[in-house]
């Protein structure tokens, strides 16, 4: 079943330069794109720094509006969606930023942050506020202690995982993850990616999934959509789109994969096999 | 020849409702001219703390201990007025948060103009032209419109160059670079690191480069540290620590680096 489909949209920016005389001018940060994400499903987006990949995703969010194009969301058009229905969407629908700090609130406690959207939505979580928060904190490998710290008091990658923390508190259908694990060290990240698929096969969470990092884009998507200048230029299944690519920017991006150097790499295999 | 840059013995300390916490534990290492150091470690292990301590600009109530010299100068202790002078100018920035470092009011063209002749002078023209060109080497498209833009009108990863560009254009002896290219796509990445390579070899640059992609380290770095809760757990040359790592943590790290070639579930 579609989750989420996203239809022709594009997003044009009109900016000013400085001074009185200044021309305006327009640009168009994401060009007809269209796709589509299916229940249960993780579509993986990659592709150039400013190809609009982040524009894309608060479009698909409701939280930018798109010159052109349409949202519908579980066969609802939601493009122009409007009070409870709007409500209802927001429930449904998470979002973890690309830059923690600046989404998490500096005057609220972690506690406060997380049990956030489940205020808005009256509900109660069974057994108080404080031990649903610990918990939580405690999946994504942050310190239960900290409940009551403010975000100043976190690092880049502990705030990270309050924004993932906060996101998976409302039980939604589809958790867009702006790169959501970027900050965290390898061992923890895998940690949090583990968590992402469990809860996706207990609950059937969908996600859009935005990355740099391709090998964590391999562990944790099914299909793969490529942008480059606002535009879709590939889409397919993992295994697609990684085996056989087919577009030259993608066959580039693949190739520019930073690798450990391979003698270290295998002299330290070799050494711990022995 | 010395060390341009010596940490000795580094301790931060917080004060918090149970006690003082040590974010950072008797902390040392050494940066050479044209030399890369890069630190890796534990989500909250005090990497970034350890980069603000260097440059006095830890929260209020955070304490230090030790010493940090550069080219001979003790860091620790000085006043907020010297310091001030060595930030930018002697030791460059890039901090981890590109949204919150920069100044959402001005336009990054001004910052990065006021950032150049604060340090190196000149008018405010030519100022301006130094800001379009480090744009450009960044590989932002169409500088002379972006100049003019604030940071909010940036994608994560273009504010991440416009970081990377402010602290290039003073030329420090010691850049250091907090998560830089997190936000960057591989091949952007690339560039970006072969333009800090190129700063290296011209100006004789120091740099600390603070990363979670153990890939990158690999192929800038000349010396590693590895930290976790503080401690520095593992400090030794790039090759010693990623073929023959010696503590667990350090193999544990390597061992969860994901791989592109790695076998996937289906
Ligand atoms: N408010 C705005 N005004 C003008 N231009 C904007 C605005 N927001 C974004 N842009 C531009 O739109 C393009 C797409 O930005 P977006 O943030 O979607 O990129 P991205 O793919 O997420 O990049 P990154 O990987 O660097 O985060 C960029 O060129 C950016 O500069
Ligand atoms: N104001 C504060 N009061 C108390 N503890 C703090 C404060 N600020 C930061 N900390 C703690 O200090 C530790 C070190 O933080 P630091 O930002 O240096 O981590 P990091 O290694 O940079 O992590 P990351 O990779 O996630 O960015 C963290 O555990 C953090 O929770
Ligand atoms: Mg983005
Ligand atoms: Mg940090």
């Amino acid at each position: 079943m579609t989750l989420l489909q996203v239809r022709g949209v594009t997003k044009q920016f009109v900016t000013r330069g400085e001074g009185a005389m200044a021309k305006k001018s327009t640009f168009t940060a994401v060009d007809d794109v269209s796709f589509e994400v299916e229940l249960g499903e993780t579509l993986a987006i990659v592709g150039e720094s400013g190809s609009g990949k982040s524009t894309t995703a608060r479009i698909a969010a409701r939280l930018l509006e798109p010159t052109n194009g349409s949202v519908v969301f579980d066969g609802q058009d939601v493009t122009r969606a409007k009070g409870k229905e709007l409500a209802t969407f927001r429930n449904n629908v998470q979002v973890v930023f690309q830059d923690p700090f600046s989404s998490l609130n500096p005057r609220y406690t972690v506690e406060r942050i997380i049990t956030a959207p489940l205020s808005y939505q009256g509900i109660a979580p069974e057994g108080g506020r404080r031990a649903f928060t610990q918990e939580l904190m405690e999946r994504v490998g942050l310190n239960p202690d900290h409940y009551r710290r403010y975000p100043a008091q976190f690092s880049g990658g502990q705030a990270q995982r309050i924004g993932i923390a906060r996101a998976l508190a409302v039980n939604p259908k589809l958790v867009i993850c702006d790169e959501a694990v970027s900050a965290l060290d390898v061992s923890i990240q895998a940690q949090v990616l583990q968590l992402l698929m469990r809860l996706q096969r207990e609950s059937g969470f969908s996600y859009i999934f935005i990355a740099h990092d391709l090998a964590v884009v391999r562990q944790i998507s099914q299909r793969v959509a490529v942008m480059n200048r606002g535009r879709i230029v590939e889409v397919g299944s993992r295994d697609q789109v990684f085996g056989d690519p087919q577009d030259e920017y993608t066959k580039t991006l693949l190739a520019a994969v930073p690798r450990i150097n391979p003698e270290w790499d295998a002299r330290r295999r070799q050494k711990e096999a022995s | 020849m010395s060390d341009l840059f010596i940490v000795d013995d580094l301790t931060v300390t917080f004060p918090t409702s149970r006690g003082p916490v040590e974010v950072v534990k008797n902390l040392s290492f050494t940066v050479g001219r044209d030399d890369t150091l890069g630190i890796v470690g534990e989500s909250g292990s005090g990497k970034s703390m350890t980069a603000l301590a260097v440059l006095g600009l830890l929260p209020r109530g955070a304490q230090t201990s030790g010493s940090v010299r550069l080219d001979g100068t003790e860091l620790l202790g000085k006043s907020e007025r010297d310091l001030r002078a060595v930030r930018g100018n002697a030791i460059s920035m890039v901090f981890q948060d590109p949204l919150s470092s920069l100044n959402p009011y001005y336009t990054v063209g001004l910052q990065i103009s006021e950032m150049y002749q604060t340090h190196q002078g000149g008018s405010r023209r030519a100022a301006k032209q130094v800001a379009i060109e480090a744009l450009e080497r960044v590989g932002i498209p169409d500088p002379e419109r972006r100049v003019d833009h604030y940071p909010h009108q940036f994608s994560g990863g273009q504010r991440q160059r416009v970081m990377i560009a402010m602290a290039l254009c003073c030329s420090p002896s010691l850049l250091i670079a907090d998560e830089p290219t997190t936000a960057l796509d591989v091949t952007v990445q690339a560039q970006i690191l072969e333009l800090l390579a190129e700063l290296q070899s011209t100006t004789g640059t120091g740099m600390i480069f603070i990363t979670h992609d153990l890939a990158v380290i690999s192929s800038i770095a000349q010396r590693v540290l590895v930290m976790r809760e503080g401690d520095p757990v593992e400090y030794g040359t790039a090759e010693q620590v990623f073929s023959d790592p010696q503590h667990e943590y350090t193999r544990m790290l390597l061992d969860a680096v994901p791989r592109i070639d790695d076998e996937v579930p289906a």
